[in-house]
């Protein structure tokens, strides 16, 4: 154990926020969930990759540096310090491009992993369909094989930003005789192709987050499949344990809100009851538990362990923290919660932090699922 | 940075946890009960696994260890709710005497020789009094008198006497033994939820096992996700304090309140899948259950703990951000 870190990394940490400081836009930007913001930050994206910062810990042959996952979280603890922009490119380069550099061929990583850490295509989920939201397998949109192409039919739906992005990932049935997780298939393709309709949603918070898509006889070229034709569950897998795991939700994330919230408590001191206090201290107590956590995984990972179903352990304590330390802004802000923009014009962003707290336990598959996995693959209960 | 154990860490953890888990069973924790409570034998097994010394430097005769082992060590001893005075002994008055260079009785600890009671005006009773060669007060190891003042605890393999004029307010004393409490809490909360997960496996209702419904599945995976959180905040503050850093009695406060939260935590949540068993005293949780009852409020309860966080980070002594975790100084030193 060293919890110290090494000359290269303090080197390393002093080059990300010299970046981030001269880069990172003064004014933030509007919200991702919207069509003008998702602009911005998709631009954001592509100066990121200028200073070649798009995903560290890629090989240099797709756009990354090769760096290690204590780099990669110096890199994001940099992010967050210097509060750069969200990630539009998270679909991408956290939870697909991890799938595609473990099952994907050469020629796909070539293909899809450049483009991908310069910023150049924005990436979609499309997993959830109307009927199949937490039980993924029971996935009815089709994939028919005619010769070198699949043609697909079907719906999908609360596919995030994808009224903005320009390509989608996600599971289809290509065996039609198949049921549940057998038969199903990895697949990529084009937002824009011919047939597909994607109408936005309107979110909680009034902006259209994410939409449905609709397939009508979409011709996709067979190479746009990652892994085996009926493989597709086992890498679905894969990227939802990336997904829960390290990447989506690095610990600086919620650092840096608690850092913020003890602020905030600050600000409020005088009128805050001696409740918000403690929660405020726990706040920044688990937001510390959880970067702790994050480093003995990432040090175990690069000393060639694995996790599995540890990662739904993360996605528990993440989301509840989130939506903890939100709750707590509510109440410290009192009568002035309710309002969607601060008195300089700019928004309530403990307000929308709040609303979006309260999708964290839905969204990466529900904390219910979650305890259900900890509770079968970890504590060994029957199913 | 690499925040693992070592090789050799581990397998230290698992000869422990070996021997433990052959020699200190339910089994024996039951006769403790019934007679008396200590017992040499039990005693002589943890010396001649090595761990009277394990933090006494190997020129006195111990082991030479620092404190990351020995937090390891103690959630063991938590975990099979050891009740003989070893973590007090030697891992809080063995490290303490050491820093002090108060070296001339570190080599009777190593050799099991000498039990030493810890006294901190914190705590309104003093463990083990009646069994130690010597106490620990106001800075120095001193004789223990005749004969203390028995205290009765919830915990029926504690043997507490009154403090009365011993103690004192030393800040080594109170950070040692407030994490070597944490690491035996998470040991107590680790063996409730496997406790929880067993008879949840073997009872059964309703034609079926209750650990396949899905309330008591989810209770138990809830008490994994505290458990889990709180080990890497213990492991971090036993290496704060091991390196001297001027932050650790802040880590160790964090850790306290996390073991805390999660061994009470365990515990309820044991209780309730246990159904009526567990409010018996046949069924052994009750054993883990009281232990982390007394632990909680040893070295330092809740409040005092979220007290010293609190101050840290609401009342401005350490800086914060994702860029700080680990971060050893204090603002205001
Ligand atoms: C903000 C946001 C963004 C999202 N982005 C995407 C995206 O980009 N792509 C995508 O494909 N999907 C996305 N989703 C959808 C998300 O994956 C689903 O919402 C999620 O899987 C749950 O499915 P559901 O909403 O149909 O809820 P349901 O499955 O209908 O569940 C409703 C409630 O029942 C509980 N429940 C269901 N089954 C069980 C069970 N077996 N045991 C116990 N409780 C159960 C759930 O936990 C939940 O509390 C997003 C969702 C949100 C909120």
């Amino acid at each position: 154990m060293d919890l110290n870190y090494t000359p290269e990394q303090i080197a390393f940490r002093a080059e990300v926020r010299a970046w981030m400081e001269a880069n990172v836009p003064k004014t933030p930007l509007k919200t991702l969930e919207g069509r003008e913001g998702y602009d911005q930050h998709v631009e954001w994206e592509r100066t990121l990759a200028s200073g070649n910062w798009g995903m560290v810990t890629w090989p240099e042959a797709y756009g990354g540096r090769n760096l290690d996952l204590i780099r990669w979280l110096i890199f994001e603890e940099e992010y967050y310090r210097a509060k750069a922009p969200l990630r539009a490119n998270q679909n991408g380069i956290f939870l697909l491009g991890p799938t595609i550099m473990e099952y994907g061929t050469d020629e796909q990583k070539a293909r899809f992993l450049t483009p991908m850490a310069k910023g150049e295509i924005m990436w979609a989920q499309a997993w959830s369909e109307p009927n199949a939201g937490s039980d993924m397998a029971a996935i009815r949109s089709r994939a028919v094989r005619d010769g070198d192409h699949y043609v697909i039919s079907g719906q999908k739906t609360w596919s995030s930003r994808a009224a903005f992005a320009d390509w989608c990932f996600g599971l289809f049935r290509t065996d039609q005789d198949s049921k549940r997780h057998k038969g199903l298939s990895f697949i990529l393709l084009p937002l824009n192709s011919p047939g597909v309709t994607v109408r936005p949603i309107r979110q909680l918070h009034g902006e259209t987050g994410f939409a449905e898509i609709f397939f009508d006889e979409v011709r996709v070229p067979v190479e746009n499949r990652i892994a085996g034709e009926g493989e597709g569950w086992n890498v679905a897998m894969a990227t939802a344990g990336f997904e829960r795991g390290l990447m989506l939700r690095s610990p600086a994330r919620f650092q840096a809100t608690a850092k913020r919230l003890v602020e905030l408590y600050r600000q409020h001191a005088a009128t805050a009851s001696p409740a918000a206090r403690e929660a405020v201290t726990q706040a920044w107590a688990d937001a510390e538990a959880y970067a702790l956590n994050t480093y003995m995984v990432a040090s175990t990972i690069q000393a060639g362990g694995h996790i599995g179903a540890e990662a739904s352990l993360n996605k528990i304590f993440w989301s509840e923290l989130d939506r903890a330390m939100h709750r707590v802004s509510m109440s410290l802000l009192g009568a002035a919660a309710e309002l969607r923009t601060n008195a300089d014009g700019s928004l309530n962003e403990w307000l929308e932090g709040y609303i979006f707290s309260l999708s964290g336990p839905i969204y990466a598959g529900s904390n219910e699922i979650q305890r259900n996995i900890i509770a079968e693959r970890l504590l060994g209960l029957p199913r | 940075m690499d925040f693992r154990f070592t090789e050799d860490q581990i397998t230290l953890r698992d000869s422990v946890r070996e021997y433990l888990e052959g020699t200190h069973t339910p089994e024996l924790l039951r006769k403790l009960d019934e007679h008396g409570n200590r017992d040499p034998q039990v005693w002589n097994g943890l010396v001649e696994m090595g761990l009277a010394g394990l933090l006494v430097p190997e020129d006195q005769g111990g082991l030479g260890m620092g404190l990351v082992e020995a937090a390891l060590i103690a959630v063991e001893l938590g975990r099979a709710d050891v009740s003989e005075p070893i973590v007090d002994t030697a891992f809080v008055a063995a490290p303490w005497l050491a820093a002090k260079g108060q070296t001339d009785r570190l080599g009777d600890i190593a050799a099991g020789e000498l039990k030493v009671a810890l006294a901190h005006d914190v705590n309104p009773w003093i463990a083990d009094l009646d069994q130690a060669g010597a106490v620990l007060s106001n800075g120095a190891l001193a004789d223990v008198a005749s004969s203390p003042v028995v205290m009765d605890s919830v915990d029926p393999l504690r043997r507490l006497s009154a403090r009365g004029a011993l103690g004192g307010n030393d800040p080594l004393l109170l950070d040692l033994a407030a994490l070597m409490s944490a690491a035996q809490l998470i040991g107590a909360a680790d063996r409730m939820l496997a406790l929880s997960v067993d008879y949840a496996q073997q009872r059964e209702q309703f034609g079926q096992p209750i650990g396949s419904f899905q309330a008591v599945k989810h209770h138990a995976a809830s008490v994994a996700v505290k458990v889990e959180f709180a080990k890497p905040v213990l492991w971090r503050a036993a290496y704060a304090l091991q390196n001297g850093h001027a932050r650790a009695p802040i880590h160790i406060s964090h850790a306290k309140l996390a073991a805390t939260d999660a061994a009470i935590f365990a515990a309820e949540t044991a209780i309730q899948i246990h159904g009526a068993m567990g409010y018996t005293y046949e069924v052994d949780l009750h054993f883990w259950m009281k232990r982390a009852w007394a632990l909680a409020g040893a070295w330092g309860d809740r409040t005092f703990h979220l007290k010293r966080i609190d101050d840290a980070v609401i009342g401005g002594g350490i800086d914060l951000g994702p860029d700080r975790t680990f971060a050893s100084e204090m603002i205001h030193a």
